[in-house]
C-alpha cells in the first residue's frame, strides 16, 4: 500500500529553529559544571558570576542544603499529587505560615513557580467587564497572564504617576473592577515601582494592587522582606506576588495577602490546581531560606555593600549605570553590537555577564546587565571591575 | 548589504513660508519679488551632513538623482560621490512637471526609497507618480507638512534613513494630505486626505519568549484593531458608527467585510454601510434618525491630527452633538512614536477649549489594548 501523506506535520519544527538560527536568535544554553555559585565553572571555563538570581548566594547555604535532605528523608522525594487532591503535606502549609509572618501579611500560598502564580492567579482576578492597568515595561509573565483574561487592557507610562491616574480616571466610568500591575523591581533596568504611590492612587479609584516582587524579596526592605517593607505599606498591596527561584535561592512561585485572597486563589488558580506540588526537598529548602533572612541579616548587608561598591566604581570609570535603585545594575554601552562585543570578551577575561539589546531595551540603550552576588568578595570585585575598565576603553565606551 | 535611494529635492518649497505666503504652488513669481530665498537645498544638506556623521559604509549606497539644486548639487556639498545622474530640470525655474518627469525616471532605477526634500506639495507630486511602487521619506523643507511621509525634523529624518539602510525599519502606510492652497492664503485650513503612500515605520514588536521578541507587520496590527472595532459593534448594536478618514479605518472596514472610503467617511450601522461618503449636511440628517453615534477616527498625517486636517466633514456641530466621549481613537503603535501627540483643531473655540481640558485621549492601540495620549489644540 502506498503511503498517502497529506502534509508533513513535523516539518516547521526544524524550519522555525533554522530561522532562529540564521537570525542568530536561538538560545545558546550555556551549561555550568559547578551549582550557581559567585565563580561558577560556566561552558568549562571558570567565571565570575554576575548574571545570576541568586543574588544572596542561598543557594549555596550549607541550612538550606540541610533542609532539603532532611525534609526528603523524612518526606520522601516527591509529594503525589496535585496540591488540591493529595498533595498538600505538611511542610507546605508550614512555609506558607512562616512566609506570611516573615511578609507581615495575614496568609501566604505557595505555586510551582512565579511563572504559575502569574498566568494562573491574574486571569481569575478580572474577567469581562474589568480592566488590568499595567506599566508598558511589566514582565513577560504578567504580560502572559493578561493575555489569558477577558478584561480590557491599559498601558501607563513606566513608573509615571499622572499617566496612570489618567488612565484610572477614564476606567473609573467605565468597568467594574479595576486591577493594576507592577513589577516591584524592573529586570532590565533594576528601579523601582512607587508601590506607596500606587496604593494611595488605587484606594482613591477602589482599585486593586498586584506588584511581582521577583526582584525585590530578599533584596529590598528590612532583612528583604520585599517591596511591602520598603515602602513600609506591608499588607496593603493587596497581591503581593514573589518566587523562591532567585534571592531565595530555591525554586517556587508565592503570594502573600489577606486570608482572602488566598482562599480565593487556591480555589480558581488553575496553574495551581492541575500542577503537581513541590517536592518535599524544595519546600524544606524554602523554609530554611526564611530562617536564614529572619536570622542572618548579614547577607543582604553584603549583597548591598558588593552593590554600591561595584556601582561607585563603574560610575567612576564613566559608565552609565542608568537609573538602577537595586542590585541589578545596567551597564549602558549604546550600540547593541559593541554590547554583544563587551560581553564576549568579558567572558574570555573571566567575567559572566550578558547583554541586552533591542527590542528588550531601547535601540540606543543596549547594555550589559549585572546583578550582584553576596557571596562575591572584593577582590572578586576589583577583578571584575577592572575588566570592565579594560575593556571599556578598549572598546571606546569610557 | 546595498542600498540605492533615488534622491530629489524641489528647489522652491518652502519659499512662501519666509515672506508671509503660505505655500508657493501658484506664487512663485511673488514669493521671489518678496525677497524670498530658497530654504530646501539648506534643509536637504542639513539633513545629508547629518547622515554623513553616521558610521555607515557610503560605498554601499547609490543615489540617484537629478542635476543642479535638484539633488546634485546637495550631495556634492556634502561630498557623496557614488552617485547617478539621470534628469535635469528643463527651465532654471522647476516646476511640478519637473518633480513628476524626475520621478518617473527615478523610478525606472528601481531604487528602494525615495528621499526628497519639499513640503506637501511636492509629496503629492511624487505620490501622483510613485503611488505605492517604492516607499516615501520626506526632509521638511515646504512651509506646511501633513503629510505622514515626512520626518520631523531634518536629524530625524536622517535617523530614520540610517536606520532604513540598515534594515531595521519596516515599510507601512503614510498619508498624502493635501491642503487648498487658495482658501489657506485666505487663512482658513482646509486639509484633506489625498491618498496613502508608503513610508517607513518603526515596527511594533511583540515578546514572544523571554527576550525573544517578534516583529508583527502593521496589517497585523490592524487586524487586532479590526477584532476590537468589531467587538464595540456587537457591544453597541443599535448604535450608528461614523468609519472616518484614512488606511487604517480602511483596514478595519475591509477586515469586517464593511464597504468604506479610503478618503471619506461612511456611516455603518449594524455591522452595515448605511451610507457612503457622507458630508456634514448628510451626517446631520442621520443624526436625526440614529441619535446614538460612536466616531471611529484614526491620526492621520505627520502631525497627528485625528479633527481639523482630514474629516473636515466632522464639523463642530456634528462633534458637539455626538458627544466627545463617543469618540473612538484607534491607532497603531508605530504611528504613535511618530506623532506621541494627537491634535485637534476644529475650528470652534470652545469646542477646542473642551478638548484642551480634557488634556489626553485613551488611544486604542490593539485589541483590547489602550493607552493615555496626550492631546493638543493650539493651531499648527
Ligand atoms: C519579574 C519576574 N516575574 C516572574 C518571574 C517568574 O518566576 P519563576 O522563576 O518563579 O517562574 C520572573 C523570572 O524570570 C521574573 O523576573
Amino acid at each position: 500500500m502506498t503511503q498517502i501523506t497529506k502534509r508533513n506535520a513535523n516539518k516547521f519544527l526544524k524550519d522555525e529553529f533554522d530561522e532562529l538560527v540564521r537570525n542568530h536568535l536561538e538560545w545558546n544554553i550555556r551549561i555550568l559544571e559547578s551549582g550557581s555559585k559567585p565563580h561558577s565553572i560556566v561552558n568549562g571555563k571558570e567565571v565570575i558570576m554576575l548574571c545570576s538570581n541568586n543574588y544572596l548566594n542561598l543557594s549555596n547555604h550549607p541550612r538550606l542544603i540541610k533542609g532539603a535532605i532532611d525534609a526528603a528523608n523524612k518526606y520522601g522525594a516527591g509529594s503525589g499529587s496535585v496540591r488540591g487532591i493529595a498533595g498538600t503535606l505538611k511542610i507546605h502549609t508550614e512555609v506558607e505560615k512562616r512566609l506570611a509572618k516573615f511578609k507581615r501579611t495575614e496568609s501566604a500560598l505557595i505555586y510551582q513557580t512565579g511563572f504559575a502564580v502569574n498566568s494562573g492567579l491574574i486571569p481569575q482576578l478580572v474577567g469581562e467587564g474589568d480592566v488590568v492597568i499595567s506599566d508598558e515595561l511589566n514582565h513577560g509573565s504578567i504580560i502572559d497572564g493578561v493575555r489569558l483574561t477577558k478584561a480590557d487592557r491599559a498601558i501607563f507610562k513606566h513608573r509615571d504617576m499622572s499617566d496612570l491616574e489618567r488612565v484610572l480616571k477614564d476606567a473609573d466610568k467605565k468597568y467594574r473592577r479595576i486591577l493594576i500591575i507592577s513589577d516591584g523591581v524592573f529586570s532590565m533596568d533594576g528601579d523601582i515601582a512607587p508601590m506607596d504611590k500606587i496604593v494611595k492612587l488605587a484606594n482613591e479609584f477602589g482599585a486593586m494592587t498586584y506588584v511581582d516582587d521577583a526582584h525585590g524579596e530578599g533584596v529590598i526592605g528590612e532583612d528583604g522582606r520585599g517591596i511591602g517593607a520598603h515602602f513600609h505599606i506591608e499588607g496593603k498591596i493587596d497581591v503581593e506576588m514573589g518566587t523562591f527561584s532567585k534571592a531565595f535561592g530555591v525554586v517556587g512561585g508565592l503570594i502573600a495577602g489577606s486570608q482572602d485572597l488566598v482562599n480565593f486563589a487556591y480555589n480558581k488558580s488553575r496553574t495551581w490546581l492541575l500542577s503537581g506540588s513541590h517536592p518535599p526537598a524544595v519546600s524544606g529548602a524554602q523554609l530554611a531560606a526564611i530562617d536564614v533572612l529572619e536570622t542572618e541579616p548579614e547577607h543582604v548587608k553584603r549583597l548591598w555593600d558588593n552593590t554600591n561598591y561595584f556601582k561607585k566604581e563603574l560610575k567612576s570609570f564613566g559608565f552609565n549605570t542608568g537609573e538602577s535603585e537595586t542590585p541589578i545594575t545596567p551597564v549602558i554601552v549604546g550600540d547593541a553590537g559593541k554590547a554583544k562585543e563587551l560581553s564576549n570578551k568579558l567572558y574570555d577575561e573571566g567575567v559572566f555577564a550578558l547583554p541586552i539589546v533591542f527590542p528588550m531595551v531601547a535601540r540606543d540603550k543596549a547594555r550589559i546587565r549585572t546583578m550582584m552576588n553576596a557571596g562575591l568578595t572584593k577582590k572578586d570585585l576589583d577583578f571584575a571591575l577592572d575588566k570592565f575598565e579594560k575593556l571599556g576603553k578598549q572598546l571606546s565606551i569610557i | 548589504m546595498s542600498v540605492k535611494i533615488g534622491f530629489l529635492v524641489n528647489p522652491i518649497a518652502g519659499m512662501g513660508g519666509r515672506v508671509g505666503l503660505k505655500g508657493t504652488d501658484d506664487v512663485l513669481d511673488e514669493a521671489v519679488k518678496l525677497g524670498a530665498h530658497p530654504i530646501a537645498r539648506q534643509k536637504a544638506e542639513e539633513m545629508l551632513q547629518q547622515f554623513c556623521t553616521f558610521p555607515v559604509n557610503h560605498a554601499d549606497i547609490l543615489w540617484v538623482t537629478c542635476d543642479g539644486d535638484m539633488g546634485n548639487n546637495e550631495l556634492e556639498t556634502v561630498g557623496i560621490t557614488n552617485k547617478q545622474i539621470i534628469y535635469a530640470p528643463s527651465e532654471s525655474t522647476t516646476s511640478a512637471d519637473d518633480t513628476k518627469n524626475a520621478c518617473k525616471k527615478i523610478l525606472e532605477t528601481s531604487p528602494d526609497l525615495l528621499l526628497f526634500c519639499g513640503g506637501d506639495g511636492t509629496a503629492r507630486d511624487i505620490f501622483t507618480v510613485l503611488d505605492k511602487k517604492i516607499p516615501l521619506l520626506g526632509i521638511p523643507s515646504g512651509v506646511k507638512m501633513h503629510s505622514g511621509v515626512f520626518g520631523i525634523t531634518t536629524t530625524a529624518t536622517a535617523k530614520m534613513l540610517l536606520e532604513f539602510t540598515n534594515k531595521r525599519l519596516t515599510v507601512g502606510d503614510a498619508e498624502i494630505m493635501d491642503l487648498d492652497e487658495a482658501l489657506y492664503r485666505k487663512g482658513e485650513w482646509k486639509v484633506r486626505l489625498y491618498g496613502i503612500a508608503k513610508g517607513i515605520i518603526e515596527p511594533t514588536y511583540i515578546q514572544v519568549g523571554k527576550s525573544l521578541f517578534e516583529s508583527v507587520s502593521d496589517d497585523e496590527v490592524k487586524d487586532e484593531l479590526a477584532d476590537h472595532v468589531k467587538d464595540e459593534l456587537e457591544k453597541y448594536t443599535d448604535w450608528m458608527f461614523l468609519f472616518c478618514t484614512g488606511g487604517t479605518i480602511d483596514h478595519i472596514a475591509k477586515k469586517l467585510n464593511i464597504e468604506h472610503t479610503l478618503l471619506g467617511i461612511d456611516a455603518v450601522y449594524q455591522k452595515k454601510l448605511l451610507a457612503k461618503d457622507v458630508n456634514e449636511e448628510k451626517i446631520l440628517q442621520l443624526l436625526k434618525k440614529y441619535p446614538k453615534v460612536k466616531i471611529l477616527l484614526s491620526p492621520i498625517g505627520a502631525q497627528g491630527f485625528i479633527l481639523g486636517r482630514g474629516n473636515l466633514q466632522l464639523s463642530p456641530e456634528v462633534i458637539n452633538k455626538i458627544g466627545l466621549e463617543n469618540i473612538i481613537v484607534v491607532s497603531t503603535p508605530s504611528k504613535l512614536i511618530h506623532t506621541p501627540i494627537l491634535r485637534v483643531d476644529t475650528g470652534d473655540k470652545r469646542l477646542d477649549h473642551r478638548f484642551a481640558t480634557q488634556g489626553y485621549l485613551m488611544v486604542v492601540i490593539g485589541y483590547r489594548l489602550s493607552r493615555v495620549v496626550r492631546l493638543q489644540t493650539n493651531n499648527f
